[in-house]
Parts: C-alpha cells; sequence; structure tokens
C-alpha cells in the first residue's frame, strides 16, 4: 500500500513531521549547539573536554550506569517474577495481587522516596524501632547512598518490566511450551530455550526503560544526598545559573545524556523497535494451579513485595498528617492543618494538572494514533526515522527537554510578539512530546492485531482513507489506544523534571506544588500535596477503568 | 440569575474603576515575585499585603512567588533579558542585585525618603554590611543570620554539649551527622564558608572544611533541606542555615534549636522591582509595605529581624514573636547589640567561582577521602 494520495492524509503527514520537527528535533539540535559552542557563540570541543577529563564528572558518569544496570537487574528479577506468577499460576487473591502491582505505578517523584525516607531513614520507623529494641546507638543506613536510590527505582520500576513481560508472556503460545514438555525439556531448560527467546523483545524494551527512568532520575537521588550520578548533575548545574561555565557545563551533561540515550535506542534497537512489537497472536493461557507449598510461597512473596511497595504510601500518608514527627516510629499528634494549608492553592494545581495533562493526551491522540497508523498501514518514506525517533523521546531526560525548550522557545514569535515560554500552552506541549511514544506504541500495537482485510473491504465498498480509519479502523483498536492514551495521562500528570523549568507562575500543576512545598521546606505539605496527587491518579485510573470496561491489570495484559 | 447579574455589576464597577481619572492612583491587580525566600515568609508577606491593597485602593491583587534558589533566580532574570516574568526580585546576597543593576536589569526604587532615610546604611564591624544601595536600586527588607541548627534529642543521644560556634561540629562524635548544603548550591551555604575562609585564613579555613566535609553525613540539594533533615531526626546538625528557615520547623511541631556563631553572616535580605516588571506600581506598593511597621511585624513573626532600629521582635506571650525571641536566642533587634562582621562581600563576589571550584576539587570529588581521613 502506498502513501494514500488524498490530499487530506497527504497534509495530515506533512503535519506529523512539522510537529515532529519543530517541537522534537529544533530544540534538540539549540541544547547540542549549546553544547558545542562557548559563551561567545564559536564552535569549541572544550566543554566535552572538560567533562571528560573531570575526575568527578567521569566518576558519576560510571556511577549511573553501574545504577542503570543495576536498577534493570533487580527490577527483572522482581518483575520477571511477578509476571509469571499472575500469568502462568492460580492461587488465592491472585485478582487482587494483579491490581495491587500496579499501585506503584501510581507514586509521583519525590513522594516515592520521601514515603521511603519516613519509613526507612535514618530516624525512620524501622530505624528507631530498631534502636528502641536493640540498643542501637547508630541507625542503619538504607537509604542515603546508592542503596536507597536502587530501592527507590526497583519498587517503582519493577511493573515496567512486568507489564512488558506480561504482554508477551500471554502471547506465548503454550501449545509450543507444552510440545517442548512433551520432548522432554523442563523447568529452567525450558524456560531458558523456550519462553524466554518469546519474551525477549518485550522485556529488552521494558528494560530499555527501566534502564533509562534510572538514569535519568534525578530527584530520588538528590533527596538521599547522592550527586555523583550524570542526572543529578545536570540538574544542580543547570539549576544555579550565576556560575555561566557550571551552567553550560549542565546543558553540556544533558546533551551528553541525549546523545547516550541515542546510543542506547540504538543497542536495543533489533529489540525494541516498535516493528516487533505484537507479532504473535494472543491466546489464552490456562492458570496451573499450585501445591499448598508453593501457593503459600507465591502468596508470601506478593504479600512481602507488596508491603514493600506499600510502604512509601503509607509513609507519606504519616506525614501528611502527623505534626512535628521525629524520631518516634508514628507520629505523636495528627493533624489536618497541612491539608488546609495546602488546599488554599490545590484546587489550582488539580485544575492545571487536569487541563494540560488532558490537552497533552488530546494532543498525544492527535499526533500519535496518525504516526502508528502510518507506521503500520503505509509504507511512507520515513516511517523508519519516526519508529527511531518515537522511542527516542522515551529515553530523553526530562530536564533535558526541559532546558532544551526554554533555549529553544524563548524569543517573541512574530505574529504574536509573545515568547512560547511566556504562553501556557508550552506547558501541555512539552509534556505531549515527552509521553507520545506511549499513545503510539499503545496505537500501533492494536493496529497490528487488527487484519488490514477488513479495512480492505471497506475501502472495497467505496469509503476513503480517512472514512476507512474512522469507521473501522478506530472502533476495533480505541481500546489499545485507550491504554495507551491513559498510560500518557498518567506519567504527564506526574511529571515534573520537564515542565521544572517551564512553570511560570499560575501554571503550577501538582507534582510542581509538591516541589515547591519541598523547597520551602515543608515535606508535610508536600506530603499532604503528594496524598491528593496519588488520589487524583487512582481515581482517573478507576474512571478510565469504567469507562474501557476492563481491569486494568487486564488493560495492560 | 442574581449571581449573573452581580457578575455584569462587578464587571461595570471594575470597567468604571480603570475609566475613572483616579486609575492613576490606582495599582495592578497582580504581582508575581521571584524569590528564594520560603514560602513560608512570602506567603504570609503577600497575603497580608493583598488585605492592605484592598483596604488602601480596594483592589484584589493575585499574588504569587515563583520559588528558586538564589542561583536560579538570578539567573532566570538575566534569562529574561528585560522582558521579566515576574515584577520583583526578593532576596539572596546585595553583590548579585549590583550585577543587576550593571546590567540595566533592575527599576530604580521611588521610596518616600522617610522610609529610605529610617534604614541604617550599613550594619556589622569590622566589616560593613549595606542594608540599601546608595544608587537606590535596591534595599534591604529583613536581617537574618545565617548560622547553625542541631536537634536536641539527637545530640543527647551522642553524649554532645550544644554547639555554640562552628568549630563545634568539628566533634568526632557527629561523624557522619552534620548536613550541609554545597556552597555551590545555596548563596547561604557560600557565605558562610567565606566566613569559615576568611576568619581563618585560606589553608587553615580550608582544612576546617574539609573536616566538615568529613563529619558530613549529607550533602542536601538545597539549603532549606538542611533544617529539614536535622528537625526529623535523620541528622543531628546542621551547617549554614538562615534563621527563619529552621524557625518555621519549630513552628511546624519540630524540636530544632538554632545557634548564631559570633562570625555568623547577617543578610539583609534586599528587594528590587525589576526593570520592564509588568506591574510595576503593585511592586512599589509591595516594597513600601513590607517597610511599614504592618509589613515588618509579618516577618517578626517567622524568625527574621526588623531592619529598622525603631522596631524590636515582641508579641504577646506565647506569640509566635516571642517563640522567635526564644528560639534565636533572646534577641529582640540586631541594632541592640554589637554585631561583629567579618565576611567581605566584596572579596566574596571576587572569587565565587574560584572557591566554587576549589570546593569541587576538594571537597566534592574527594568527600568519600575526607570521610576516611578524618
Amino acid at each position: 500500500m502506498k502513501l494514500p494520495r488524498a490530499t487530506p492524509a497527504a497534509l495530515g503527514f506533512v503535519l506529523i513531521w512539522t510537529f515532529l520537527a519543530v517541537f522534537v528535533l529544533y530544540p534538540l539540535t539549540r541544547i547540542f549547539y549549546d553544547a558545542f559552542t562557548n559563551e561567545a557563540g564559536a564552535f569549541t570541543l572544550a566543554n566535552f573536554h572538560e567533562f571528560f577529563t573531570d575526575r568527578f564528572y567521569l566518576r558519576s558518569f560510571w556511577n549511573s550506569m553501574v545504577l542503570g544496570v543495576a536498577a534493570v537487574v533487580t527490577t527483572s528479577v522482581v518483575g520477571v517474577t511477578v509476571a509469571f506468577l499472575l500469568v502462568r499460576y492460580e492461587f488465592p487473591y491472585r485478582n487482587l495481587f494483579s491490581y495491587l502491582t500496579m499501585l506503584p505505578m501510581i507514586l509521583p517523584p519525590l513522594v516515592g522516596v520521601l514515603g521511603f525516607v519516613f519509613i526507612l531513614g535514618r530516624a525512620g520507623t524501622v530505624n528507631v524501632l530498631l534502636m528502641d529494641w536493640f540498643d542501637l546507638t547508630h541507625p542503619i543506613n538504607f537509604m542515603y547512598g546508592m542503596q536507597g536510590v536502587l530501592l527507590v527505582e526497583t519498587v517503582h520500576l519493577f511493573p515496567m518490566i512486568t507489564l512488558s513481560v506480561l504482554d508477551a508472556l500471554s502471547k506465548v503460545d503454550p501449545a509450543l511450551e507444552e510440545a517442548a514438555q512433551g520432548m522432554g525439556a523442563k523447568g529452567w531448560r525450558r524456560f531458558r530455550d523456550i519462553t524466554m527467546p518469546l519474551m525477549t523483545p518485550g522485556y529488552v524494551s521494558g528494560a530499555l526503560l527501566v534502564f533509562i527512568w534510572t538514569f535519568a532520575d534525578f530527584i530520588t537521588p538528590l533527596v538521599v544526598g547522592v550527586q555523583d550520578l550524570l542526572a543529578v548533575q545536570a540538574y544542580l548545574n543547570i539549576v544555579q545559573f550565576v556560575d555561566r561555565r557550571i551552567f553550560r557545563m549542565g546543558i553540556v551533561i544533558s546533551a551528553l545524556l541525549v546523545v547516550l540515550a541515542i546510543v542506547f535506542v540504538l543497542l536495543a534497537r533489533q529489540y525494541v523497535s516498535i516493528k516487533d512489537y505484537s507479532s504473535l497472536a494472543y491466546s489464552k493461557i490456562e492458570r496451573r494451579r499450585l501445591g499448598p507449598a508453593k501457593r503459600r510461597l507465591a502468596v508470601g512473596f506478593l504479600s512481602l513485595l507488596m508491603f514493600v511497595s506499600i510502604m512509601p504510601q503509607v509513609g507519606v500518608a504519616l506525614a501528611a498528617v502527623g505534626r512535628g514527627w521525629a524520631l518516634t516510629p508514628l507520629p505523636l499528634e495528627y493533624t489536618l492543618e497541612f491539608f488546609e494549608q495546602v488546599s488554599i492553592e490545590t484546587p489550582k494545581f488539580i485544575v492545571n494538572s487536569i487541563l494540560y495533562s488532558g490537552l497533552a493526551v488530546l494532543v498525544c491522540l492527535a499526533v500519535g494514533v496518525p504516526m502508528a497508523w502510518i507506521m503500520s498501514r503505509t509504507r511512507a518514506p520515513g516511517r523508519a526515522s519516526m519508529d527511531a525517533l518515537t522511542t527516542l523521546m522515551l529515553a530523553i531526560p526530562g530536564t533535558a527537554i526541559g532546558i532544551a525548550y526554554i533555549r529553544a522557545f524563548n524569543f517573541p514569535l512574530p505574529v504574536f510578539d509573545v515568547a512560547l515560554t511566556s504562553v501556557w500552552i508550552i506547558l501541555p506541549l512539552v509534556l505531549a512530546v515527552r509521553r507520545l511514544p506511549y499513545t503510539v506504541r499503545g496505537s500501533f500495537s492494536s493496529l497490528l492485531l487488527v487484519h488490514p482485510s477488513m479495512e480492505e473491504a471497506a475501502r472495497n465498498v467505496g469509503a476513503g482513507g480517512l472514512r476507512t480509519f474512522w469507521d473501522i479502523t478506530v472502533p476495533l483498536v480505541w481500546k489499545g489506544i485507550l491504554v495507551g492514551a491513559l498510560f500518557s495521562f498518567l506519567t504527564s500528570i506526574q511529571e515534573a523534571s520537564a515542565t521544572l523549568f517551564l512553570t511560570l507562575g499560575g501554571w503550577e500543576m501538582i507534582p510542581f506544588g509538591i516541589f515547591t512545598f519541598y523547597i520551602a521546606g515543608s515535606q508535610s505539605q508536600a506530603a499532604a500535596l503528594g496524598v491528593i496527587l496519588i488520589a487524583v491518579c487512582a481515581l482517573s485510573l478507576y474512571v478510565v477503568n469504567r469507562v474501557a470496561g476492563t481491569r486494568v491489570g487486564g488493560l495492560f495484559g | 440569575m442574581i449571581a449573573n447579574w452581580k457578575r455584569a455589576a462587578a464587571a461595570l464597577a471594575a470597567g468604571l474603576a480603570i475609566a475613572a481619572p483616579a486609575a492613576a492612583q490606582q495599582i495592578e491587580n497582580e504581582l508575581v515575585l521571584i524569590t528564594p525566600v520560603a514560602k513560608t515568609l512570602t506567603d504570609p508577606s503577600l497575603a497580608e499585603f493583598a488585605k492592605y491593597a484592598k483596604e488602601k485602593w480596594n483592589v484584589t491583587v493575585k499574588t504569587s512567588a515563583l520559588a528558586a534558589g538564589t542561583p536560579v533566580a538570578y539567573g532566570r532574570i538575566v534569562e529574561w533579558k528585560g522582558r521579566p516574568q515576574a515584577d520583583i526580585f526578593w532576596g539572596g546576597e546585595s553583590a548579585l542585585f549590583d550585577k543587576l543593576t550593571e546590567q540595566n536589569l533592575l527599576a530604580k526604587l521611588d521610596l518616600p525618603k522617610s522610609v529610605v532615610d529610617s534604614i541604617p546604611a550599613a550594619i556589622g564591624k569590622p566589616k560593613a554590611i549595606p542594608l540599601k544601595d546608595p544608587k537606590g536600586f535596591w534595599i534591604g527588607t529583613v536581617l537574618e543570620p545565617y548560622g547553625l541548627v542541631y536537634n536536641p534529642k539527637l545530640y543527647q543521644r551522642l553524649g554532645l554539649q550544644p554547639p555554640k560556634d562552628w568549630d563545634d561540629l568539628l566533634d568526632p562524635k557527629l561523624k557522619g551527622n552534620v548536613a550541609q548544603c554545597a556552597p555551590t548550591r545555596s548563596s547561604s551555604s557560600h557565605a558562610t564558608y567565606e566566613v569559615i575562609l576568611q576568619r581563618d585564613g585560606d589553608p587553615k579555613g580550608w582544612e576546617f572544611l574539609k573536616r566538615l566535609a568529613g563529619n558530613t553525613g549529607i550533602f542536601t540539594a538545597r539549603s532549606r533541606d538542611v533544617p529539614s533533615v536535622v528537625a526529623k531526626g535523620e541528622f543531628a546538625a546542621g551547617f549554614a542555615v538562615p534563621s527563619y528557615m529552621a524557625f518555621e520547623d519549630r513552628l511546624a511541631g519540630f524540636d530544632i534549636k538554632f545557634v548564631a556563631p559570633k562570625t555568623a553572616w547577617i543578610t539583609p535580605e534586599p528587594i528590587a522591582v525589576l526593570a520592564g516588571a509588568p506591574h510595576p506600581k503593585a511592586a512599589l506598593a509591595f516594597i513600601e509595605f513590607m517597610l511599614s511597621e504592618r509589613g515588618q511585624r509579618v516577618a517578626m513573626e517567622r524568625g527574621v529581624f526588623p531592619i529598622f532600629p525603631k522596631f524590636k521582635v515582641q508579641g504577646a506571650p506565647g506569640s509566635k514573636a516571642e517563640m522567635a525571641v526564644e528560639f534565636t536566642g533572646g534577641l529582640r533587634s540586631y541594632f541592640d547589640v554589637e554585631v561583629t562582621n567579618i565576611y567581605d562581600d566584596g572579596i566574596a563576589q571576587k572569587r565565587y567561582a574560584e572557591v566554587n571550584s576549589q570546593y569541587r576539587k576538594d571537597i566534592e570529588s574527594a568527600w568519600e577521602e575526607l570521610k576516611k581521613k578524618y
């Protein structure tokens, strides 16, 4: 099938590329321009020379790599185990667990790590109890250091692995595995030879996401005092504007993060290329019942995991209602004053959050669904670049995008005589660009499941390209699109890194509000707003569930 | 229906107000601050100002504050290149305000002479801390010491006496228990690093700072986190903490103590109107308000000191003002006491980048080794 000649379709194609060029490619080029020039604007390699001869930057670089790999290992162990249990086995409370394992996904940045510190910090509940019971003079250091970052990332990100494998696991034809078993391949061998290769594409894309997320996260390390990581250095150098040289190094590190993201995407490309996504058909999996001992083990493992996963939420909830909570296992005094204090501004935060994230999702749909369609249904030129660009957008750290937007759009636009950075529309735009890939992927994978013959049939009876798309394709794939859009929404509403530099007075979204309260020094108020954000996320998940009529776990599976 | 009618009437009234000749006296109905001063001081100040504007001009001013550390705020103002998205820059070091003046990014303050004149030109010996700009581009608002904080409960557990001076933070018993913010990240930390360097001279000063790093358990991202982690009991002592930040944690119910060593630097928290500010009249009105008794009282309840000798921190027994007095060691005004200041902002600003890069090289990059060495 060739690129549809119909003018609207061609126009749409051009519009999409214009959007990508203006809002993705151009800002990124701007970052690179900054990285390769000095204050006077002349070309230089000195910035990179400085980076690669600085012991501290090199250590940060190394630490970031190690942390990323470590997070992939820990999330894989946890995530794959959970996926296997949920897809393949039947045990008590399985449904409940499949809900709960998604819980860490609604854990906004900052809130998660703060919650952990309240429970596991040097003066957290666990250490206070340990010190009281065992008369320890010094607390055990769970949080301050790489181990703390790794813990937070693992709990937060293992569902990404679970989801990506869940998808593949449900599509692995059990007949294949049975055949293997019939031929004598059992247990580990069967897993290694049959199951693993089949779930590799899904797994690799999940692992890439985990790696890059960890790699790009600066908030978690900052709270636990780890600063020798690349993303942290990029952020810290940029937020101090006084020393222009350090500031430029921040941009250089951001550019480097982008380069590394490109490298990782290329390395993983043969697996994560969108074309490999969901190429196998779904088939209903028979779940096996577990024996009593194993059943207890499974329930025990999942319960323990849920216990750890829910720690940050519990910590945040306690901090939100506890007054002067220090060095006691639980707060001694309870109060609603923090909710009252944040309630003045909260309605504005909530409205902004829903408005901007909602608009972002609309942009995602307007751009992402046609993109998915072009990639899955046409041979239009530039599809491969579109695919690469989508994956890349996932990989670029939020701070890098934020700073790229400030550098790129802070000039008065010709007709309006106002800079894009002074108009609130920039927030939904940056959110849309950052979260577009989820919508594209969600739409793409479901488009693949609809046989083109149905669309051809429609065409044969005279329906045009767009008409066919709206009347035939969309009704068949809307659930997949919805899942993608939901994911875009949930991640947008929790986004802090890209919006941090771009937010001006009056545009604050909830995560920005949390950040401001935290910066203002009130962890309790930050916690109160965190609880509200978690509630908003949970509520939107619930609403979408009702609309879609399926369980979330089901939606993702 | 009635609501609609009311709205129409309000719109009409607003329209008339704009048309009325008195409009020249009116202030704009919006005000945006960009400030490193924490919310806990800006929010009550803005709220009280809004009330005052309503009473005086019958204008409902929509106020907001862009919270940003001093360096960030400064950087954004420079990036705005004279097309600012805020009206007022409040807080930080006066030298930065001078830098902005040089770049023509501040508007000259048109304040009543009586107000400006009742603020002394400077405070402190042997080095004077300027409290207002002779050229009139910025003016001090409050006095605020950068001191140290500690958690009494943890101090007791560690068997330590309450700290009195910077040197007490080098006690080996505090190993891993000190919180501080890097001078590259925080202007209060940078100023206090300079206090140490100017007190001890370079080699000894850096030796002190390295030993302090050896005792440090966390370098926080911002100075505001330092009192937070001490209040919570995560760490026992904190270095270079602005008094009002620590006082907020006290107000929030935490057991935290503040000490201003003799050589602690005191900032006048300068304020200025940005050149090209969208709401210049409201901005100036806010500054006048902060320099009125009413404005000064709001600030005094949050743990800072008046910039006028004529006011003292004072309130009914049990009031926030009295809590603040107790918290800062019984002081009611910096004009009541001899202020020792050894910090020279001129020297500090000249070698700002050098101190930062030496910190990066000798302390930040070598922290692990310093922890083992000391």
